[in-house]
């Protein structure tokens, strides 16, 4: 027998210099925070000290919305054609320097850099290239009589796929004709501060784009600002809900990307191996970080055993790791914070009376780590199959008919996406027509493309991201 | 000889109905003096389980069919139509106006009509992603809506708080508090038509009674106000409705296309390709 010894394929963080200090971006410069306050980033695999950015406070806010304004002025004269090519521009100049966003996103957020290099990087390029076509097209898109930008929009983003969420969030606010206020998550701030530097390399008019820093309270400033003509927030639905109950009588335009506990359906007439496969992508991708992530798996009841005991065994090869190795499928939980929530939720599980199964691997020192979970033999009222966990813990239940698996999947607040497998088509189109769900994957999972909307039913939020259907989040239709 | 009045009540699944709270509010008109159901909390609730089960109903119900009962519905006001210049006549209206909302009316039942069977193919579409997909975004019906209808008296504006919601599959909860003797004799034009019960109900009173709980009832999926509220009342709706993500839309375009955007979700379906 060989003994195969492993050897790691690290990707070098030198393309990448990271500053000591961070600046917001406001009005086309980087200035000091007014605050004169800042905050730390570490990374999450080492717990080092990366760099420290603004925690802004009021003045930070009302300069960068103030600047937002003026750039509203300028921006909302420029000819669509012009706006387009500020897109095409600013897409161009991120894959040019995709590598070195890769892997500051990674350092930074503890995403393995296959993922960074591979999924988010070419996605944000492709979203820039999207919505730059858009851009000078609005009156081709929607067979309404008017179209019109909101003005300055704010937008406070989290910090799974920092630089990715940046893209859906500004290329549509962009391609309508908005100016916006970015907030980047507390723990992810740098991708977001480094594409301050290709607004900057693009020559985009001052105060089109202002990025500030900080955290809730932050966040918070944006939100119950007197001159915010709309909110764009992706996060959480508690705060979600916050925001909507803020906005409350104020004449301020809403779009929510919010939590989501996705069902992934497997009947039995499914391809199995491949099943598993999606299963495995749907709930392990990004460390399970992913608000549509398949985190309830489905199983019909004649097939539970098969697939768990392939279900464990593919769960095994999971590497998990330094996120600059090339070969690492799980990096690092983003927080110490997210990392005591899971850990909360898992032991709450096993104390329900779930049966846990975790990957045998070691795990690094320093840094948030957590094993891929699995648990089986769980019960609808757990709060692992009902409360979203934001990491890489599935959680199992089974069904006998079609119409059970569809009453079970809907069974919950949340209405963000969720996941048909089946080789039967009519079996697809059926449940796919019945599920509450913004997106459906069948025989597939967490496929995105700029060009397919994104979005929840329920109290996964309103509004759709991507897509024609996406530019109506940024566009207020008058009559 | 003595007149027969007639006595308005809600309508609620199908039915005529009284407040259970058994309390009315007046109405004077030129002519006739009616007495009108003021609708409270429980009426609200039963109204809700009715069009849950309507929207079941509604929304499953073909969109060639859909197109048919709401034309149907046009046919069946040409056909009363003296009755409601009538009406609107004893709120004040001259013969001419009264006459150009019931027009204006059977004019938008039409074009609404008309929509049924093809929204999904304006709001829908193919998505060009980059890889080996079948990718389509269509949409779903929102749900139970509750729609507050204006302040003014007319049956084309009733129309048009309700109609856009309806013709894309959701249940309509309509509550009118100054429209209330339009709405209820318009009841019984629904009442007679080939709506599914629950798919529309129609309600009278003070929706100051029951905004608090209308805002809070997490199966009511989306509300609608026609009517301009002050800001107080909007604010302790919209506060009421975030603890459930509830989706609120104060006086919302009721104009062509647009009119229908807010009773949609997307939902994008992909599947791969291959052999």
């Amino acid at each position: 027998m060989i003994d195969w010894q492993y050897s790691e394929s690290i990707e070098s963080p030198d393309i990448v210099s990271i500053k000591k200090k961070y600046t917001n971006y406001i009005g086309g410069k980087f200035v000091e925070p007014k605050s004169k306050k800042y905050i730390n980033t570490i990374s999450p695999s080492t717990e080092e000290l990366l760099s420290k950015v603004p925690l802004s406070n009021e003045k930070d806010i009302n300069s960068a919305v103030k600047s937002a304004k003026e750039g509203f002025e300028v921006w909302s004269k420029l000819t669509p054609n012009q706006r387009s090519r500020y897109l095409f521009k600013i897409a161009r100049l991120i894959q040019e320097r995709s590598r070195e966003f890769a892997v500051l996103e990674s350092l930074d957020g503890g995403k393995p850099i296959k993922e960074s290099r591979d999924f988010d990087l070419p996605q944000v390029a492709a979203n820039f290239f999207y919505f730059a076509g858009w851009a000078d097209k609005l009156d081709l898109s929607w067979a309404t009589k008017s179209l019109k930008p909101y003005g300055v929009v704010g937008q406070i983003i989290p910090w799974n796929f920092p630089l990715l969420m940046l893209a859906w969030k500004i290329a549509p606010a962009l391609a309508t004709g908005n100016t916006v206020v970015l907030k980047p998550a507390e723990t992810t701030p740098l991708t977001a501060l480094l594409f301050a530097e290709i607004c900057e390399q693009a020559g985009l008019p001052p105060g089109v784009v202002n990025i500030v820093t900080g955290d809730g309270s932050t966040g918070s400033l944006i939100v119950n600002h007197r001159d915010i003509n709309k909110i764009a927030f992706t996060g959480s639905t508690q705060v979600g809900k916050l925001i909507q109950k803020s906005l409350a009588g104020r004449d301020v335009g809403l779009t929510l990307e919010l939590g989501g506990k996705a069902a992934n359906i497997v009947y039995e007439d499914a391809a199995i191996d491949q099943a598993v496969e999606g299963v495995v992508n749907g709930i392990f991708f990004n460390q399970g970080h992913v608000c549509c992530a398949g985190s309830r798996l489905l199983l019909q009841e004649s097939i539970h055993d098969e697939f768990i005991k392939k279900l464990e065994k593919r769960m095994q090869s999971l590497r998990v790791g330094n996120p600059l190795d090339k070969n690492t499928d799980i990096g690092a939980i983003n927080s110490k914070e997210q990392l005591d929530k899971i850990t909360g939720l898992v032991n709450e599980g096993v104390e329900d009376g779930g049966e846990l199964f975790q990957t045998e691997c070691e795990l690094p020192g320093n840094g948030f780590w957590f094993r891929p979970t699995l648990f089986t033999n769980v019960q609808p009222s757990y709060s692992i199959a009902r409360e979203e966990i934001f990491g890489p813990v599935l959680t199992t239940l089974t069904f006998r008919t079609p119409e059970e698996a569809v009453e079970i999947a809907n069974n919950t607040e949340y209405g963000l996406s969720a996941g048909v497998w089946t080789e039967k088509g009519s079996k697809i189109l059926w449940t796919a027509d019945r599920l509450e769900a913004g997106v459906v994957w069948a025989n597939t999972f967490n496929k995105f493309d700029p060009s397919s909307p994104f979005g929840g039913y329920k109290e996964s939020g309103f509004g759709r991201e991507g897509g024609r259907h996406g530019l109506l989040s940024y566009l207020k239709a008058s009559s | 000889m003595i007149d027969i009045k007639k006595t308005y009540k809600n309508y609620v699944d199908g039915k005529y109905v009284r407040s259970e709270s058994g309390k009315t509010y007046t109405k004077e008109l030129k002519n006739e003096f009616y007495e009108l159901p003021l609708t409270s909390k429980k009426d609200i609730r039963d109204a809700v389980t009715s069009s849950k089960n309507g929207y079941k109903k509604w929304s499953s119900t073909t969109p060639y069919l859909r197109m048919q009962i709401l034309y149907r519905l046009s046919e069946m006001i040409e056909g009363n139509k003296e009755s409601y210049v009538e009406l609107l006549m004893d709120h004040g209206f001259t013969k001419q106006k009264a006459n150009k909302d019931i027009d204006e009316s059977i004019k938008n039942i039409v074009w609404f009509a008309g929509l049924a069977d093809k929204w999904e193919q304006l709001a829908g579409n193919l998505n060009p992603v980059s890889e080996e997909y079948f990718n389509i975004s269509h949409q779903n019906p929102i749900g139970v809506v509750f729609s507050l209808s204006g302040s003014n008296v007319s049956l084309n504006e009733l129309l048009m708080s309700i109609l856009p919601s309806l013709t894309v599959g959701c249940s309509v909860i309509s509550y009118s508090e100054e429209n209330s003797v339009m709405a209820l004799k318009f009841a019984e034009d629904i009442n007679n038509s080939d709506f599914p019960s629950g798919s529309l109900n129609i309600l009278s009173g003070k929706f100051e009674n029951i905004l608090d709980d209308v805002s809070k009832h997490v199966e009511i999926n989306l509300v609608a106000l026609h009517k301009e509220l002050d800001n107080e009342g909007l604010k302790t709706i919209e506060q009421n409705a975030s603890e459930s993500v509830k989706r609120v839309f104060s006086q919302p375009s009721t104009e062509g296309f647009s009119s229908i955007l807010p009773y949609l979700e997307t939902k994008t379906v992909w599947h791969p390709k291959g052999t």
